[in-house]
């Protein structure tokens, strides 16, 4: 008895195939003409060249760009980025629901800050250190802490499965902020850190390469981090150790059942994700020049899981997809809300100020996208094939399909 | 003596699922567990995989005792389980699924060939090798799970209810193909609730009944014990 096999149905574009059927010499040429025009973005003259207007003080409809200065919106669109990569790995690759994520992210700033800056306690009070450290030694440290943080949070929490998961890592992460902030012996609580170092290098005239005006060093900095990482990453997804992380998303018991030590491989996950983030940290700070406890908050965390959700779970494209929407959305917005006089507050009966910019109406506004694409698109924006395989089956077991 | 099992008892929290369970299976056999539902079948085979801990009693592979050992060690050392319920990695293709199977070999020689071994054995996976496993049908899926487990190359295959929601004309060609895997040289431990199809085929057969074992013998004998008769194989 022979059967045809069965035609899985497919809709969209199929660009990755499209892709992937070019030629190799076209594919490399593809990808370095994509880099090359990654690089240019914050710069003004590109847009000049391309005969676009400069939307600044202009009436024109900033369909590509926003008001603020477009480096500094592509810089923090980077972190992001960088933090939905690492997300990706814990929560796309292994499946693990990580809530507090953002604690990474900070235990990989505060690092920076407390070893750089000059008014850091370890200088001031406790003369551990003679004088503050240059930046880029710091951050390989701040990555390793954020690394064995992970396995520290990873190690106890990691028998857990499913939501009892994301239940104790949000717990983790409330605990750290709410002792970040209160406690004064360290991490300065509110008041925080200032001063923080920036990474090192002078232009030919002297001026500092990083500096406060410029933000295109910081964001070529962190686009060249993160092709590294999408490099570290793609090569790990494709190795025994992603294999089996894929596993243990799909099925952990069976996964265990085929010889996969699936703590070990969970917490490997749980500790990279964490590396990324520091590292990501470590960046921000660089840049920031001030961290405080501010940093821990909790809608940091929610963001990120929404870039990795929106963007498609256990997919690069979608992480990075879903890390530039989640900074460039609302700041598009409050560019376009400004062309057509969108109100920063509304003053509420005398009463109040109600601030209504997109920047603040930001999680409205996500909350409300995230709602119609787990409808329409539950798989993400920019899905990994195999996840929406998984979905599609798991679908079946909770509604089954006539 | 491939497998002795002495005297285990295991808990699910607070309630004992296994009260004493001693056996054993013999190199070269098909040894049967059959039993009612919650009678602790299954429980017994998580036991020997490893995914849960005994509380008390031994478990010993090959002479040595296993029961403290972690689930992925005893794979390496040729203990393989068909997780119940099928348990195929849903969204890797039929291949992929059965690549897994051999995550812990490195001999990928051996494994190449092996796999052509399980695609003769079959067929219908070959059809469908670069499908999700996902999207197979029940029977193709219960014959990935076997096929997956052959691929750790075990000396001892552990099949969790291979007949379990599966046409009979299905579960024939699964039971044909378990006895053409034991004659191949492996030694099969099987859990089943069609006691039918699986006295018929094992050399010996356990009873389970509430966490105990209350009958032992050879396929034949507990296919003609008339309380056995009685109580699963539905004549009186």
């Amino acid at each position: 008895m022979t059967t045809e096999p069965i035609k899985q149905p497919r809709r969209g574009l199929h660009l990755g195939d499209r892709f992937r059927a070019l030629p190799k010499p076209a594919r490399i040429a593809a990808i370095v003409v994509g880099i090359a025009l990654l690089y240019v973005l914050p710069l003004k003259g590109f847009y000049e060249n391309l005969g676009f207007p400069i939307p600044v003080g202009s009436g024109y409809l900033p369909f590509y760009t926003t008001g603020s200065d477009m480096a500094n919106v592509l810089f923090q669109c980077g972190y992001y980025i960088l933090l939905a990569l690492g997300l990706n790995v814990v929560l796309g690759y292994a499946g693990l629901l990580d809530l507090g994520f953002f604690g990474f992210f900070a235990v990989g700033a505060y690092t920076v800050a407390l070893l750089t800056s000059p008014d850091s306690k370890l200088i001031t009070e406790y003369n551990w250190l003679e004088s503050p450290w240059p930046w880029l030694v710091t951050v390989p440290i701040g990555v390793s802490l954020a690394l064995l943080s992970g396995v520290l949070l990873g190690w106890p929490t990691l028998r857990l499965r499913g939501d009892y998961l994301a239940i104790v890592t949000l717990g983790f992460a409330e605990i750290i902020r709410i002792v970040a902030k209160n406690q004064d012996w360290i991490l300065n609580g509110d008041r925080g850190i200032p001063s923080v170092a920036h990474p090192p290098g002078t232009w030919s005239d002297g001026s500092p390469v990083f500096g406060i005006l410029d933000w295109s060093p910081y964001y070529w900095l962190v686009l060249t981090v993160i092709i590294a990482v999408i490099f570290l990453i793609r090569n790990l997804a494709n190795s025994r150790v992603g294999r089996a992380w894929i596993a243990i998303r799909e099925d952990e018991d069976a996964a265990e059942l085929m010889g996969v030590p699936t703590f070990k491989f969970k917490l490997w996950a749980f500790a990279i994700g964490a590396a990324v983030g520091g590292l990501s940290g470590t960046l921000w700070a660089g840049q920031a020049n001030f961290v405080n406890s501010a940093t821990f908050s909790l809608e940091n965390s929610i963001l990120v899981l929404a870039a990795v959700v929106l963007g498609g779970a256990g997919s690069i494209g979608g992480a990075i997809l879903g890390g530039f929407l989640v900074i460039y959305l609302p700041e598009w917005l409050r560019s376009v809300g400004d062309v057509f006089g969108w109100p920063h507050s509304v003053d509420v009966f005398g009463i109040f100020r109600l601030d209504t910019s997109p920047t603040s109406l930001r999680f409205i506004i996500f909350g409300a996208l995230l709602i119609v694409v787990m409808i329409y698109r539950p798989q993400g924006l920019w899905p990994n094939r195999r996840r929406a395989a998984e979905l599609k089956d798991r679908q079946k077991e909770v509604a089954p399909v006539e | 003596m491939l497998l002795e099992i002495d005297d285990i008892t295991l808990h699910y929290g607070r309630i004992q699922a296994l009260h004493g369970i001693s056996l054993h299976v013999n190199e070269g056999e098909v040894v049967a567990l059959i039993g009612a539902n919650g009678a602790g079948k299954s429980t017994i085979m998580r036991a020997i995989s490893g995914l849960r801990a005994v509380s008390r009693g031994a478990i010993r592979f090959q002479g040595e005792d296993i029961s403290k050992v972690r689930a992925d060690l005893r794979v390496a050392r040729g203990i393989c389980q068909a997780p119940e319920g099928r348990g195929v990695f849903p969204g890797m293709t039929v291949q992929e699924n059965l690549e897994m199977g051999a995550y812990i070999r490195r001999d990928h020689a051996a494994v190449a060939k092996d796999m052509e071994r399980v695609f003769g054995l079959f067929p219908r996976l070959l059809e469908r090798r670069k499908q999700a496993g996902g999207t197979l049908s029940g029977g193709e899926q219960q014959m990935l799970a076997v096929g997956r487990a052959l691929m750790a190359r075990p000396k001892l295959l552990l099949l969790d209810e291979p007949s379990m929601g599966l046409a009979p004309m299905i579960i024939q060609q699964i039971f044909t193909i378990i006895t053409e895997i034991n004659q191949q040289g492996t030694t099969v431990l099987l859990v089943e609730q069609n006691a039918q199809q699986a006295l018929s085929r094992a050399h010996r057969a356990y009873v389970l009944e509430t966490g105990n074992i209350v009958k032992e013998g050879t396929g034949s004998d507990l296919l003609h014990d008339p309380a056995v008769k009685a109580a699963y194989l539905g004549v009186a």
